[in-house]
């Protein structure tokens, strides 16, 4: 049903954006939650399938309507009770939990993950949902053939047949069925029921790394703890090694005898797992660190680590970028930098397909991959001459021209007139309508988008400036242009 | 068989060596110019030739030949200033010195792979950073590594950084300071590593002595194509205020007209006497005459 069409039934319907993202998040949360009952826990893979396919998926499957998780607690439902009184108290308390926390969920338990899913999700009476021992061939009978987990091609065609019910499938001969529909209908049937295995890929959670050093003593000197530290990173970076990682960014905390932490941490704009390396950046850092009357505890702990991508220099397409910021050192120099000016102050410039001058050039920290070869250049031939020098925020300028649409004879910037003697231009931009404006509004339909002409202009001084003018030339009531100027920027 | 003779095997060094028995010549040590000249072969002996960085030319042979080794030294700090603007105003030289520095920084480009450290410290009250797609004119922008600081310490302290990083073509800080101390610093840094340093200055700074160049840009009127008010190329007034190891010139501060041709991508000396302020205006009224008639 589209948005319209339920408004004109509800008028007073109350509408959000859906966010996938943010469902995908929630449900993982979820999931980990669940760690609670038992570490096999899975996200229903065919919700995420269906959640991927678009904002009409959502209304019957997804991480929105009909997200899934499923749990495996074999050998784990004893410490709720024996037995089947366990497998139930278990069940009960989970949804206990989660409507304690709002969550409106079904749960179902059967001895295969096919049934318990159809039951969740069909099952008629709050006393089915659970399913005893061995039960899953008579619980299933009843339920429509949307329980299979099946693609809705082939639900549309059993529907057509005559087929509602999973019980319907039972006695119907096998091999006649793969023909006509190929194996899944019969994959999934004897998932549910039991005859064929399926497998769980548990969500796990991410392993932790961090080492820790406790002291006999209270070290306080700033060399102890440079050398305690040197034996945390060389623990780390073993652990490193064999999960196949490099940290993004350490944190190294010192446990005070008087009860408190001092902490400090650095970055590094690629995984790294290069014992002196990582020394290197951390002695900058040492020092801001406060022992104060010793420290009997070192934790090193890295909570951002990345898949290793190893040295690059082997494939010809990563040897170029090795080339431009790689593996000579400029890494570790941007590394270094940004510990010191702060991550935000070292950048490379990306160009951004844009008209507005101020959005053409991008500054990106230095792990994004830079700009393609000649990206700069194409770009910069689709545009006219631009200034070297921008200014961040364009300055207001008094100008005097005799026709409006001229360009400037003097201008005034900072109490000093500039008197124009040669000048290019206009060049109009118009703003980018598409975009919405920067306070999250979208530009009204059907209206002419705001404009900006562009003029370069040489004083007598031999000085070039960029000017514009913010809009076309229009007079006001009061018989004065509205239109005002800007310097925006200083050409070479 | 190939005889060598002994002489081969003398560094070129040995020449320089030469120089301080023709200072016992009594009839050359009385000359000033010889001495002068003497004094700066031992400087350049001694600094330049150790170091044995090469020279990358300007692109300009009038300006290449009074430099020394016909161009300018790779692994040595060169000062880049803007002109004093007339009568207090602000940022008038700003963009043609920017445009000049990058004509270096790309000369440097050229010469080696590896990326461009671009350090700066944003002035106080109106910041206009450098604008990638006319830099595009000189270098490639995804090359370059802009780094903000606050401070002008940390400005140098990125420089001297950058310089010592072997994955680093070429380095220039952008700052109002003249600090005698990091300018030692620098070329020290620079000397050692052979990756040459820019500093750029949005206005006349007091002279120091540690640069091997350093160069005054203003913009000068550009030509317009007859009749028109149009903005041609892109043309700077470059003076050289100071050459160390370079050969002498004739003026007290060698000058030139220069010009950007934007689609060639090179600079260019414009004759002053022809196509200068006066020899525009020659030309425009002749324009006109031939309109009139």
């Amino acid at each position: 049903m589209r948005l319209a069409d339920a408004r004109a039934l509800v008028p007073d319907l109350i509408t959000t954006a859906g966010e996938p993202q943010a469902d995908q998040r929630l449900v993982e949360t979820i999931a980990n939650w669940c760690d609670r009952y038992t570490p096999w826990v899975a996200i229903d893979p065919l919700g995420g399938a269906l959640a991927e396919e678009g904002a009409e998926a959502c209304s019957a499957g997804g991480f929105g309507g009909d997200a899934g998780l499923l749990l495996d607690v074999t050998g784990c439902a004893h410490l709720f009770g024996p037995d089947e009184a366990g497998e139930r108290a278990l069940l009960a308390d989970l949804v206990a939990r989660l409507a304690r926390h709002d969550f409106t969920c079904r749960a179902a338990m059967a001895d295969t993950a096919g049934a318990a899913w159809a039951l969740a999700r069909y099952a008629e009476r709050q006393a089915d949902l659970f399913c005893p021992r061995h039960g899953q061939r008579t619980a299933l009978a009843a339920l429509p053939v949307e329980g299979l987990r099946l693609d809705a091609p082939i639900l549309e065609t059993f529907v057509k047949l005559g087929l509602r019910r999973i019980g319907d499938l039972y006695p119907l001969p096998r091999a006649p069925l793969t023909r006509r529909f190929g194996d899944l209908p019969l994959i999934r049937l004897d998932q549910a029921l039991g005859v064929r295995d399926e497998v769980l890929e548990p969500q796990r959670p991410a392993p932790a790394f961090r080492t820790r050093l406790a002291f006999v003593e209270p070290i306080g000197r700033a060399e102890d703890i440079a050398a305690a530290t040197s034996r945390l990173l060389a623990a780390l970076c073993r652990q490193f090694e064999q999960a196949g990682v490099g940290a993004r960014k350490l944190e190294i905390s010192l446990y005070r005898v008087d009860g408190s932490v001092d902490r400090t941490a650095i970055g590094t704009s690629r995984p790294n797992r290069d014992n002196p390396k990582l020394m290197k950046l951390f002695e900058e850092k040492l020092g801001e660190l406060d022992p104060g009357f010793g420290v009997e505890l070192m934790i090193l702990a890295a909570p951002e680590v990345e898949t290793w991508s190893g040295t690059q220099d082997v494939l010809p397409e990563a040897g170029a970028l090795a080339l431009s910021l790689g593996s000579d050192g400029t890494v570790d120099l941007a590394d270094r930098l940004a510990l010191r000016l702060g991550p935000e102050n070292v950048v490379r410039l990306l160009p951004r397909d844009s008209h507005l001058p101020e959005r053409v050039q991008v500054a990106a920290t230095v792990s994004i991959k830079p700009a393609a070869d000649g990206a700069w250049r194409r770009l910069a031939g689709l545009k006219g001459a631009r200034p070297t020098r921008l200014l961040q925020r364009p300055e207001p300028v008094d100008v005097t021209a005799f026709v409006p649409d001229d360009p400037p004879s003097v201008f005034h910037w900072r109490r000093h007139a500039h008197r124009i003697v040669r000048a290019d231009g206009p060049e109009r931009i118009a703003d980018e309508w598409w975009r919405p404006r920067p306070d999250g509004s979208r530009p009204p339909a059907n209206t002419v988008p705001p404009v900006r002409d562009y003029y370069r202009v040489e004083d007598d001084d031999g000085g070039r400036f960029w000017l514009f003018r913010d809009g076309p030339y229009t007079v006001a009531a009061n018989g004065r242009p509205t239109a005002r100027w800007f310097l925006h920027g200083f050409c070479a | 068989m190939s005889i060598i003779s002994p002489s081969a095997f003398a560094p070129p060094v040995a020449s320089r060596v030469a120089a301080p028995q023709a200072a016992n010549d009594p009839a050359a040590a009385s000359a000033p110019t010889s001495l002068r000249e003497k004094v700066r072969r031992l400087e350049r002996a001694h600094s330049v030739q150790r170091a044995g960085h090469a020279a990358v030319p300007t692109g300009l042979p009038a300006i290449d030949a009074l430099l020394p080794e016909g161009g300018l030294l790779t692994g040595a700090l060169h000062e880049v200033e803007a002109g004093a603007a007339p009568s207090g105003r602000v940022a008038a030289h700003d963009g043609a010195a920017l445009g000049f520095a990058a004509h270096l920084m790309g000369r440097f480009a050229a010469r080696t792979p590896g990326t461009l450290l671009w350090c700066r410290r944003p002035s106080g009250v109106f910041d206009a950073p450098p604008y990638a797609p006319a830099l595009a004119a000189w270098f490639d922008p995804a090359r370059l590594l802009v780094v903000t600081a606050r401070r002008d310490e940390d400005v140098f302290w990125a420089m001297e950084e950058g310089l010592r990083c072997p994955g680093i073509a070429a380095v220039l800080g952008e700052t109002r300071a003249a600090d005698a101390t990091a300018g030692r610093r620098l070329s020290l840094a620079a000397e050692k590593s052979g990756v040459p340093a820019l500093l750029l200055r949005p206005q006349p700074a007091p002279p120091q002595s540690v640069c091997v160049t350093r160069w005054r840009i203003a913009s000068a009127p550009s030509r317009s194509t007859p009749g028109l008010h149009d903005i041609g190329a892109p043309r700077w007034r470059l003076e050289l205020r100071r050459n160390r190891f370079g050969a002498p010139s004739t003026a007290e501060i060698p000058s030139w007209l220069v010009e950007w041709n934007d689609e060639t991508h090179c600079l260019a000396v414009v004759s002053e006497t022809l196509h200068g302020s006066t020899g525009a205006r020659f030309e425009e009224s002749l324009f006109e005459e031939r309109m009139v008639s």
